[in-house]
């Protein structure tokens, strides 16, 4: 009897492990195709044939309508470039660059990959509306309250990300081919 | 070897309810996009019939269906069928950046267009099983073979999307027009 009661407690832990573990590893990006730009992430093969299997799981799972390889390329960061989590308590500035796109757009999300309401109405910057420099290098800021310039309002309270977009690029989605530089710094300014 | 206490046998407990773990994670994340009721898919064949072109509602914090869309681009659909028929599929290469990709039922992409493939402003390919595809390249005329561009499925159900590019947030109502003229239609197969 108590034997029984050991296997079928083995078999619920084993199950409600298998369960866990697999929640968590399809919370976010797939482990096998993620690279790393900085604090941006690239899930290279996720608009392709060639997407693994964890891949497709968090595409069918979320209900992603994923970005062909050929259309453009996402990138998205939960942290500033120190590693720290995006926090709605602070400032960050982004900039001076993206890599090469015929367009590009900058948005927030929340942690499932919705824009957040705010009172400004403003979920993101497109690369044909932004303020830049004479150089044409461009900051945007990410902050709960009003900044000057290209102000990118933090609607709620908590973590956010960044979803870098960019359309018509000439780079491949694979790691390596983004360089580190290109790719717009996350820099926290400030925190309350 | 009989062990000494009962307590002997508790690695043996965990090494099983690890070994099930893992087995249960794996056939979960396997098939996953084979019992997903609330992928893309089923969310886009609720919102209109096959061949039907349906536009999009904008990515606002409104609408919660589809998560990592961008506010900056309008987005139509049309699903397709392909046990009825090759499916001809023409969309309007806008001012601004218009792609049109073509996504099979579980969650993968098999092929992509952007408006720099467009002919005379319209982008245009013939969708169809390999069998289909196979079928139209063999009835073509060798003198003056057919341009189009003939995509083999890798299933016979899914759906194409279509992406329009808004510079600005005034434009945006001009990148759903663009979006609104993706068309779907049967295309004949050779007798």
């Amino acid at each position: 009897m108590i034997a029984f009661l050991k296997i079928l407690l083995t078999m619920a832990a084993g199950l409600g492990l298998g369960l866990f573990i697999t929640a968590y590893a399809l919370s976010g990006t797939s482990p096998f195709d993620s690279a790393r730009v900085g604090p941006w992430i690239v899930s290279a093969h996720a608009g392709s044939m060639e997407a693994d299997p964890y891949t497709r799981a968090i595409i069918e799972r979320s209900g992603q309508i994923p970005l062909a390889n050929g259309e453009g390329i996402q990138m998205i960061a939960w942290t500033d470039d120190a590693g720290r989590m995006l926090n709605s308590r602070c400032v960050y500035s982004v900039g001076p660059r993206v890599p090469a796109a015929h367009y590009w757009t900058l948005s927030l999300i929340d942690r499932r990959g919705f824009p957040v309401g705010n009172l400004a109405a403003r979920y993101g910057f497109r690369s044909s509306e932004i303020l830049r420099s004479g150089g044409g290098d461009f900051v945007i800021t990410v902050a709960a309250e009003v900044q000057p310039g290209n102000w990118l309002p933090i609607g709620a309270a908590g973590r956010f990300g960044l979803a870098l977009r960019l359309y018509d690029s000439p780079l491949g989605a694979t790691a390596g081919e983004i360089d580190r530089s290109a790719a717009p710094r996350i820099v926290r300014t400030a925190c309350e | 070897m009989r062990p000494k206490s009962g307590g002997s046998y508790l690695g043996v407990y965990l090494a099983a309810a690890v070994i099930l773990a893992a087995l249960v994670h794996f056939v979960v994340v396997l098939a996953a996009p084979l019992v997903a009721s609330d992928d893309a898919f089923q969310r886009l064949a609720a919102l209109g019939d096959v061949n039907a072109t349906v536009l999009l509602p904008r990515a606002d914090p409104s609408q919660e269906a589809f998560p990592y869309g961008d506010p900056a681009v309008a987005m139509s659909f049309c699903r397709y069928d392909l046990a009825s028929g090759p499916i001809r599929v023409a969309a309007p290469a806008g001012r601004s950046f218009a792609s049109i990709s073509f996504h099979a039922r579980r969650g993968l992409v098999f092929y992509s267009l952007t408006d720099k493939a467009a002919a005379h402003g319209v982008i245009d390919a013939v969708i169809g099983t390999p069998e289909q595809v196979q079928a139209l390249a063999a009835n073509d005329n060798e003198e003056d073979p057919s341009r189009d561009l003939r995509v083999a499925a890798p299933a016979p159900q899914g759906y194409v999307l279509m992406r329009a590019f808004s510079e600005s947030p005034s434009l945006y109502p001009q990148a759903e027009a663009e979006a609104k003229r993706l068309a779907c239609r049967p295309e004949p197969m050779p007798k």
